[in-house]
Formats: C-alpha cells, sequence, structure tokens
C-alpha cells in the first residue's frame, strides 16, 4: 500500500520545483554521480560502473519497464521503495541501493519466474548465472513460445525504428504472445531481421531458405524473397530491405545502386579494382613529415 | 416541463429563475409515485411497473394530481421492486404487478396504506410506513445517493428543481478556480475508486502543471464483481457526476473532459448520454457556460472488456485506442496523462460529491466521519446477509453496524465467517475485527482494505481457501500480462491454491504462497499486480486453520471444495425412500424399504447427487 | 470490397478519423457484423493509418471482441465428473462428427458455438447439455443431436450488442 501512495504526485508548487535539478546528484551503492535531469537510475548506474540486469531495455527504443528484472531500492526517509532503474527519472538528488538485500532479492525472484517460464534459453540461464540464480524453484505452469520473455522489444524495435509494425502482441495475461497479426505470415515483414537481432533470449531466428531464395523469420513464418549477388551467387539478404534502402537514399549514381547488388566480398573486390584503374596521381605520403610542415606553417 | 429547459441558460440568474418555475409549479397536494428502476429492482421487472403506473395516471384523468416517476437505486434491492409513495413517504417493498391497481386506488388516490407491501422488521415484527423508520435505511447518510429516489435521472429539470447545478452557478458566479479548491481541501474529499489520494491535491498539482490542454476523466470501469455503486450513482443521477466534472474542470483549467464506462454497463452509458444532451441543451455543457468563459464538453467511451482498465494509466491507453496495459507512474498522470497532457482522473463517486462539497461547504463534508477520511462512502453490501442493496454511510461506522444493523445479520441460522471488502485488491476480515471501524487507513491496517466499495458478507459455509483461488484465477484471467510478477507469479499461486484445494497440498505450499504474494507487492508495476495477492494473504492470515486442514488432512472444514469432505447419511433422518440410491451414478448407496441406506465410501465419487436429492436432508456433509 | 469500404467510411467519419476512438469504433463494426471480420479490420488499419498488429492487439486484448462469428445459438456440454461417468464424452464426440464442429468452435453455417465446460452444478440429471441457456439433462448421443437439429437458423442468441 506504501508504494501506492509513495508514486502519487507531490504538490509541485514552489515547494516542488525548488527541488527539482538541473544535474541532479545520484547516490548509487556509496557512490555519487552526477547526471541530467530525467537521466535514468540505470544511465547513473553506468556512469558509476554499477552493473544492473536488465532484459526488456534497449536504448535504441522506448522502454516499457514490463521485465521488472532490473529492480533497485530507493531511499524515501524512513522506507525504501523498489523501483526499476531504466525507467525512473532522476530530477533530485536520490539515494538508491543496488546491491541490498531487498533489492537482490527482489531482482532474484523475477529471474527464478522467468526461468520456470522459459526454461530452454540458454541466453537466459547465463544471465540468470551472472544474477547468481542456479536455478528456479518453480514448476513450469505458462508454456510461452520458445522461451520468450515477453519483453516486447521485438515489437519495438520493428514498429519504431523499422517503421513496420509487422509484429505486436495478441491476447491478454497469460495467453499473451507475440504475432503478426491473425496469427498468418505478416505482409508487413521485410524480413530485416532486426527482431531476431534484438531478442534477448534466442526465441527468434533468421532462417534461409537456400532453396526458395527465401528467408524466414521465426516464429512468424514471415518470408521475403532474398537478393543474391550478381556476382558470386551468394544470398545477401531480403531483397525488400534493399528496396527500401535504395528507396530512401537518394542517390543520383548508377553506381552505388550496383554495389546494392552485390555481397559485401564482392563489393570490397570490385571497389579495390576500380581504386587500382583510377588515374589518380598515387605517391606514399610521409605523414611525419607532412605533420611537421604543417605545425610550421603555423 | 420539457420547454422550460430546453433554452439557453446565460447566466446564474436564470437557472435560479427555472428552478423557482419547476417549483411553483409543483402543486402542493400533488402526489407522486416513484418506481425504482435500479439495478436490482430493473431485475425484478420493475420497468413494468412504471409502465403501469403511467397507464394507471392517464387513465386518472386530468383533475387528479399525480405524476409517477422512475427512479434511481433507492438501496434496499433486497426488498425489490421497491415503490415511494410521495408526499406520505410511504415506502412500499417486493411490489408485484397485480399491486399496481391497489396501489393507486387505495394508497394514491385513498391515502390508506397497505400493511402487506410495508416492510416488516424480522426480529421485532414491526412494519415500517417510511423508508426511515427500516433499520438498513437508518444508520445511512446520503451524500452521492441522495437524489436517488427522488429524482427522475431522465429529466434534467427534476435535478435542476432539487437544487441541481445551483453548485455550478455559485462557482462560475463567485469562486475563483483556487477558491473551489480550497474548498474541496477543507472537505478533505479522498478518491473514491479505491485509492484514497486527497481529491484537492490532485486537483491543485493538475492545475500547476506544465502542458495544455488538460484532460478531465471521469472512472467508471467499476470491474469489482459484487460492486454496483457507480452503477447506481451513473444510471441514478448521472447529472451529479456531470455537475461535479464541471466544478472539477474549472477548477483546474480544462475544457475537455471524458467518462470511461465498462462495456458491461450499457444502460449506464445510456443515461449518461441522455443527461449529456440534455446539459448541452440549455447550455450547461459547451462554450461560455452561465455567461462565464469557461467552456467545457464531455465524450463518453466504452471499455472493451477488461478489468485492468480500472487502472488509471490503463484507462487512458485504451482511450488513446491502444490495449489496457498500464505503465509506470514516476511521472504521474498529473504531469503527463491522456495523449501526455496534464489529466485528472477521478471515480464517479468522488465526482458525484463534489456539489455536495460546494452547495454545503467544505466543513460540513469534513464534520462527517473521521480524522483522516472524512465524508461518506457507498458500500454495496452482498452475500449472506439479510439485506443485500446499496448503503452509503459515514465514514468511521463499525463493521459490526453495517452487517448486522444494517444488513440485518446473516441469513438463515448460519454463523458470521467473514467479510470480503475492497474487491480483489482486498482481503477477508473475520469476526474478532466486527469492530473494526470503515475507512481509508483502518481496514489496510488488517489487511484488506475498502476499495470501490464491494462488501461481500460470507458465512460458515464459504471456504476461505476457494475464495483465495476463485480470487486469484479472477485476477490471473484479467490481468494484462505486461509484467512478468503479475502475470508468472499469479500462475504460480493459482496452480498451488489448485492442488491444495484438490487435496494435493504439501507441506509449505503456505509459505510458498507468501512468498510470491511478497514479489507480487514489491517488484508489480501497477497497483493491480501490487494488491493482487491481498485475497491469499488475509485468509492466510486470519484462517491459517483451514489451509492446514486441506494440506495436512485433505479436509475442507466448511466442506466445499469437491473431494475433501464425505457425504453420509444420518441413519436417524433417514426414511429409507430410495430416491439416493436410485439416482446415485456409481451406485453406491445400498438399503431396502425400511431400512436406513447407506453410503459406500470407496465406490462414492462425492458427486453430491445424493445430497441434493434427498427430501428429509438425511444426507450430511462430513 | 466496396461495400466494406462504405461501412469502414462512415464509422471513421461518425468519429472525425480520431486514433483515440479505435475501440468504439471496432465496437461499432462488431455490432456491425456480428464480429470482426479480416477484411473490415484491414481497411480500418488503412484508413486510419494505424498498423493492422495494433488493431489485432487490442481486438484480442479486450473480451467483448469475437473475431470469429458467433454462431446462432450457444450449445454447452457439460464435462464435470459426474456427467463424464455418464458417458459425456462420447456425446461431445457425437456432436462434434455429427455437426464438423469442435469445442470452442462454431459450426460452418454458423447455426451454433459449441462449448465444453467443466461442471454446471446439475449433477443430479446428468449428462447435462445447456442450449442458450437452457438445461437438457439426461442427455444421449442421439437426443443430444436431435435437440441441436431443432434449433432455428433464426433466431439469434438473446444477447445485447448495444452499439452508439
Amino acid at each position: 500500500m506504501r508504494d501506492m501512495l509513495g508514486e502519487m504526485p507531490v504538490h509541485r508548487g514552489e515547494e516542488g520545483l525548488k527541488k527539482d535539478k538541473l544535474m541532479p546528484t545520484v547516490t548509487i551503492d556509496g557512490q555519487k554521480v552526477e547526471v541530467e535531469r530525467d537521466a535514468t537510475v540505470l544511465d547513473a548506474a553506468k556512469k558509476a560502473g554499477v552493473w544492473i540486469p536488465t532484459l526488456c531495455y534497449h536504448p535504441a527504443v522506448s522502454t516499457s519497464g514490463s521485465c521488472r528484472i532490473c529492480m533497485v531500492e530507493l531511499d524515501r526517509g524512513d522506507w525504501r521503495q523498489l523501483i526499476t532503474a531504466c525507467n525512473y527519472p532522476v530530477r533530485r538528488d536520490i539515494v538508491v541501493y543496488v546491491s541490498s538485500e531487498r533489492a537482490e532479492r527482489a531482482r532474484r525472484s523475477v529471474m527464478e519466474l522467468l526461468l520456470a517460464r522459459a526454461p530452454e534459453s540458454p541466453e537466459l540461464k547465463a544471465l540468470a548465472e551472472r544474477m547468481g540464480v542456479k536455478s528456479t524453484p518453480y514448476p513450469t505452469v505458462t508454456e510461452s513460445q520458445r522461451s520468450c520473455i515477453l519483453c516486447g522489444l521485438c515489437v519495438a524495435v520493428c514498429e519504431e525504428i523499422i517503421g513496420r509494425a509487422a509484429i505486436g502482441y495478441a491476447g491478454r495475461g497469460v495467453d499473451r504472445t507475440v504475432a503478426a497479426p491473425f496469427r498468418q505470415p505478416s505482409e508487413d515483414c521485410i524480413g530485416c531481421g532486426a527482431c531476431a537481432a534484438i531478442c534477448p533470449v534466442g526465441t527468434i531466428k533468421v532462417r534461409v531458405h537456400e532453396d526458395q531464395q527465401e528467408v524466414e523469420i521465426s516464429p512468424f513464418k514471415s518470408r521475403a524473397k532474398l537478393t543474391v549477388c550478381r556476382q558470386c551467387g551468394e544470398p545477401i539478404g531480403s531483397a525488400l530491405v534493399s528496396e527500401r534502402v535504395l528507396a530512401k537514399v537518394q542517390v543520383s549514381s548508377e553506381e552505388f545502386s550496383e554495389l546494392m547488388r552485390l555481397c559485401p566480398k564482392c563489393r570490397r573486390s570490385k571497389t579495390a579494382a576500380q581504386l587500382e584503374s583510377a588515374d589518380t596521381d598515387r605517391r606514399k605520403v610521409d605523414v611525419k613529415a607532412a605533420k611537421e610542415q604543417m605545425s610550421l606553417k603555423k | 416541463m420539457s420547454t422550460i429547459a430546453s433554452k439557453r441558460l446565460n447566466c446564474a440568474a436564470d437557472l435560479e429563475r427555472i428552478r423557482e418555475q419547476l417549483l411553483s409549479l409543483r402543486v402542493a397536494s400533488a402526489k407522486s409515485v416513484h418506481i425504482c428502476t435500479g439495478p436490482g429492482c430493473a431485475a425484478k421487472g420493475s420497468p413494468r411497473l412504471y409502465e403501469l403506473f403511467c397507464e394507471a395516471v392517464k387513465e386518472a384523468g386530468v383533475d387528479v394530481e399525480v405524476q409517477a416517476k422512475a427512479v434511481g437505486c433507492h438501496g434496499l434491492c433486497e426488498c425489490g421492486p421497491i415503490v415511494l409513495i410521495q408526499p406520505s413517504d410511504i415506502f412500499y417493498q417486493r411490489v408485484e404487478e397485480p399491486d399496481v391497481a391497489e396501489i393507486f386506488r387505495e394508497t394514491v388516490l385513498g391515502d390508506r396504506v397497505i400493511e402487506r407491501l410495508l416492510y416488516e422488521n424480522p426480529t421485532t415484527g414491526e412494519k415500517a410506513k417510511s423508508a426511515d423508520e427500516i433499520p438498513f435505511y437508518k444508520a445511512q447518510k446520503r451524500v452521492a445517493l441522495a437524489c436517488n429516489g427522488v429524482v427522475d435521472p431522465t429529466k434534467i429539470t427534476d435535478y435542476i428543481a432539487e437544487g441541481g447545478y445551483g453548485a455550478l452557478a455559485k462557482v462560475l458566479s463567485v469562486m475563483t478556480p483556487e477558491e473551489v479548491i480550497s474548498e474541496v481541501e477543507v472537505a478533505g474529499l479522498r478518491g473514491r475508486g479505491g485509492g484514497g489520494f486527497p481529491t484537492a491535491r490532485k486537483w491543485r498539482s493538475c492545475r500547476e502543471a506544465e502542458g495544455s490542454p488538460r484532460y478531465v476523466i471521469c472512472n467508471g470501469d467499476e470491474g469489482d464483481p459484487g460492486a454496483f455503486m457507480d452503477r447506481a450513482i451513473m444510471e441514478g443521477n448521472p447529472h451529479s457526476v456531470l455537475e461535479g466534472m464541471l466544478i472539477g474542470a474549472y477548477a483546474i483549467g480544462s475544457s475537455q473532459g471524458y467518462i470511461y464506462v465498462r462495456n458491461e454497463y450499457p444502460l449506464s452509458v445510456e443515461c449518461l448520454k441522455q443527461a449529456i444532451s440534455q446539459a448541452r441543451e440549455i447550455g450547461l455543457l459547451g462554450q461560455n457556460i452561465l455567461g462565464n468563459s469557461f467552456s467545457f464538453d464531455i465524450r463518453i467511451n466504452r471499455g472493451g472488456g477488461a478489468f485492468v482498465c480500472g487502472e488509471s494509466t490503463a484507462l487512458m491507453a485504451s482511450l488513446e485506442g491502444r490495449t489496457g496495459e498500464p505503465r509506470a507512474k514516476y511521472v504521474h498522470t498529473i504531469e503527463s496523462g491522456l495523449w501526455g497532457k496534464p489529466t485528472n482522473l477521478n471515480n464517479v463517486e468522488t465526482w458525484a460529491n463534489v456539489p455536495a462539497i460546494i452547495n454545503n461547504g467544505g466543513e460540513w463534508f469534513a464534520n462527517i466521519g473521521t480524522e483522516r477520511s472524512k465524508g461518506t462512502k457507498v458500500f454495496s453490501l452482498v452475500g449472506k446477509v439479510e439485506n443485500t442493496g446499496l448503503v452509503e454511510v459515514p465514514m468511521g461506522i463499525t463493521l459490526r453496524r453495517i452487517v448486522d444493523e444494517i444488513g440485518g445479520g446473516i441469513r438463515g441460522d448460519k454463523l458470521f465467517k467473514a467479510v470480503q471488502t475492497g474487491g480483489p485488491s482486498g482481503g477477508c476480515i473475520p469476526a474478532e475485527h466486527l469492530d473494526a471501524r470503515v475507512d481509508f487507513d483502518e481496514l489496510t491496517k488488517l489487511g484488506s482494505m475498502m476499495g470501490s466499495g464491494g462488501m461481500i458478507v460470507m458465512d460458515e459455509d464459504t471456504c476461505m481457501v476457494n475464495v483465495a483461488k476463485y480470487f486469484t484465477d479472477f485476477l490471473q484471467k484479467e490481468s494484462c500480462g505486461k509484467c512478468t510478477p503479475c502475470r508468472e507469479g499469479l500462475s504460480q499461486m493459482l496452480h498451488i491454491l489448485s492442488r491444495i484445494s484438490r487435496g494435493e497440498g504439501e507441506v509449505g505450499d503456505v509459505e510458498e504462497l507468501g512468498t510470491l504474494a511478497e514479489i507480487l507487492e514489491g517488484t508489480a508495476l501497477c497497483a493491480l499486480g501490487k494488491t493482487a495477492a491481498n485475497p491469499v494473504l488475509s485468509t492466510i492470515r486470519y484462517f491459517r486453520d483451514e489451509y492446514d486442514a486441506h494440506i495436512l488432512d485433505r479436509r475442507c472444514p466448511a466442506k466445499e471444495c469437491r473431494g475433501l469432505f464425505r457425504y453420509e447419511i444420518d441413519a436417524e433422518a433417514c426414511k429409507a425412500c430410495g430416491i439416493c440410491l436410485k439416482n446415485c451414478p456409481a451406485d453406491a448407496i445400498t438399503g431396502e424399504k425400511k431400512v436406513p441406506h447407506v453410503i459406500n465410501q470407496e465406490k462414492c465419487t462425492l458427486c453430491g447427487t445424493c445430497w441434493e436429492k434427498c427430501p428429509f436432508t438425511a444426507v450430511k456433509k462430513v | 470490397m466496396a461495400e466494406d469500404d462504405k461501412l469502414i467510411d462512415g464509422i471513421v467519419g461518425r468519429y472525425d478519423g480520431e486514433v483515440g476512438m479505435l475501440i468504439p469504433m471496432m465496437q461499432d463494426v462488431q455490432a456491425e457484423c456480428g464480429y470482426l471480420p479480416v477484411e473490415q479490420l484491414r481497411v480500418l488499419s488503412k484508413r486510419l493509418e494505424v498498423p493492422l498488429s495494433r488493431l489485432f492487439a487490442v481486438a484480442t486484448f479486450y473480451s467483448s471482441f469475437r473475431l470469429a462469428p458467433k454462431g446462432a445459438h450457444e450449445v454447452t456440454l457439460c464435462m464435470g465428473t459426474v456427467c463424464y461417468l455418464k458417458g459425456a464424452g462420447g456425446i461431445s464426440e457425437a456432436i462434434c462428427k455429427e455437426f464438423r464442429v469442435e469445442p470452442g468452435g462454431t459450426t460452418r453455417d454458423r447455426l451454433f458455438s459449441f462449448q465444453a465446460v467443466n461442471c454446471v452444478g446439475a449433477c443430479a440429471v446428468a449428462p447435462v447439455m445447456l442450449v442458450d441457456g437452457r438445461y437438457y439433462g439426461g442427455v444421449t448421443p442421439s437426443s443430444a443431436i436431435e435437440v441441436i437439429y431443432g434449433l432455428s437458423p433464426h433466431e439469434a442468441t438473446a444477447e445485447k450488442e448495444g452499439a452508439r
């Protein structure tokens, strides 16, 4: 109950605003660091070199604060409040405890619940180890789709960074999953694999089907055609991604479009060949001598 | 009547003028029949009674000064349908269609009281002529429900005649926004939706927050099972909510309000829509209200069916066309709420109290209640009490007075066991704490909370482990699934509780439940998740022996959990009629004519058919 | 489809295209169609410029939304212990086979939705089947099928689906 009222608005009249600072100080496990106003406790911890585990947090996307693995204690005078470090905005001088018994117990308990849900993920187990959680006392009572912990990073990256929103949440509560609309392969998916890259527990995978010249995002079943290198025939990536890059980059040069149709290896050899045959004046430059000359000029 | 309230009001004096006109039209000798069409009475067919009374009025002709009115929930739902005859203040209960003609003839026209329709006190046998003679109503103090039973919610003129919108007029003509906030502060009004946050403080913070526009929201997503207080207000006196919101919006500096009504209340939506339309027609909503530069309008949104949308940030997400997921409240909605703008959200009952505070003064309100809980609170008293219904009492009244005096005690010959308050965020309070005073803080100390006002009374036949399981199951189904502790923690708790109620409990289960409860309380994202373990915690605290019986003895003391109690035939009561034998699906009963029947415990599947069928109640739960 | 467009255009226009009114819009679609058809949601997604994944998330989050048409009638079969002992399993199989439906699903002609539930508390008359809330006790595979054949396709289940 205390927690509920503790988070309620403070009268932010003269009295309240006075306490807000431009560069508040966070005392984190005894260490003092200054941060910019509205930086998070997690930012402060990073600055102080204090490690706090995270799962649903990623600097590239908005923070949901949903996994609850980054819980720390905030000093409130006569009591301590458990808060999530990733999204608590620092506006005044505060004191935070990361290694206190209660904070550690809170984080470990959350991890134990997650391990019960997703017992197969090696990444999750590795994080658990680092946190000092060897196993979970809980049975698996909720079935997750291939170790999904519902951190929401895949949904966020697809909507906010890639701008496609090809996947989203479906259902509610224990039946919640991440899925493409109507659980059919998404028409909006471009096969870029950003979701797979950002997934912290290895649930989402990019599968290349060479025979069909397609890339598949598993488990969503969305597929996209692969571009193959014009030179050597190696698969490069999703054709839709290349097309979008070409569309977004305003290029007048034919050369660039040509390069985009080659795999990185062939691209490099082509550029190297071009440089070799270029009609440019090539001479060895003595860097030390050049620097001396410049300083003399000054 | 309708022409009086169709011209736009341009100033406070216009409103006063209409009111005087309406009052002058009221003939002193006129009789009025008020038929309650609140949720309880409506379920028993009272709308039809209203129709019949209207017909009777029509037939009576123009010389007879009488009108029939449909009014909002009067409270004593147990005795519904309720019909009141004014001005004699006669209270008729359990009225049925054939009674209408008699009532009209005898009481309305003939001023004679029909004894059999009066309320009879079950202990003393005394008949009560008026509501205030009935113990159920005596201990009540009606502020938010003051107009229920008096006002026709579909007529703005009725509300105005009773003084409605007078508070708004006062505010707009002689009070500054800060003065309004001060008045509410003196009153000490705290949120009635469960959180109990000081309302004036919220308004002031919102007023001072940076950003525009500012929004004002009414939370009508009454999701607690067993609670219908807000519904009774929305359907019984919708204008009180509108007036409250208007006053609050003026104080905060908002020009746009929303009322969010849960999907399961279509009638409330209709009532509010009608009220808004009538208010707009005479300029009480819209631009330049009552000649002031203040403009305000209200929009109604229906929920989609999600208990979690009663949480303020989830509600706002829903209003933004998103899934109803709560978010962290480190930056409060006062600063950044709906569409990232300063937003003030209050519960239906909170808004409904505001006009009375302005009319009677903050001090008047503060004189009711306790030191930290001012005013009154509406409760829905349901369960195993004699008198179920809606009650409004001053804060600080004891649970005992509510259950015994108002509720009339436990039904039948059963013993009181517990009263569950606060819905799924609350807990059960046992007999030893019946003298606890009901307010924001006392019940919290006992491991429950006052919550939005649901009060479910339980007797000796209720299994408390089953109660904990029921609430945990409810919360798990309604969980939004965003945060780990609520989604996973509740599932783990439900798993354990299910095992226990199946007789598969293990030593250490209760401790495990306690640990999980602590995890939820400390790490859940929203208040609903944080308090989700309360039903389990409070039942463990006060009824640990029941948990132990389930786990250690594989026995359910209340005899509710299937498989954890036995059926036995009382040889003395058995008349050897053979009904149980014939119906037993497992052929587990043996017996002959004139020989008491016996249940073979090994064959018995514990289905309970014999217990149900025995006409002599000879089958006992053991 | 032109009709889809017209319906959606009308609904979107009713709320001035405000994205915040997405849920009322979807409620109106469901009131009109009886459920939320995929095609309508696609058109709505385009008109509002809101990703289809968001509409799907909202449609599956709130309990009042249905993505599949409900049958005109609701047939519920009790699978509690006693009913089960008395052959409810066989009755369920028979219904599924005869009407080509699965528990939790709806028949193709949308005559009825079929649900299996855990104990309706009428064990004395097991096996129990409910049709539109009405109890049928002591049913057998053949009597259950007979009752269902007697259902009229034109009677709707008594359910209020208030739109505006």
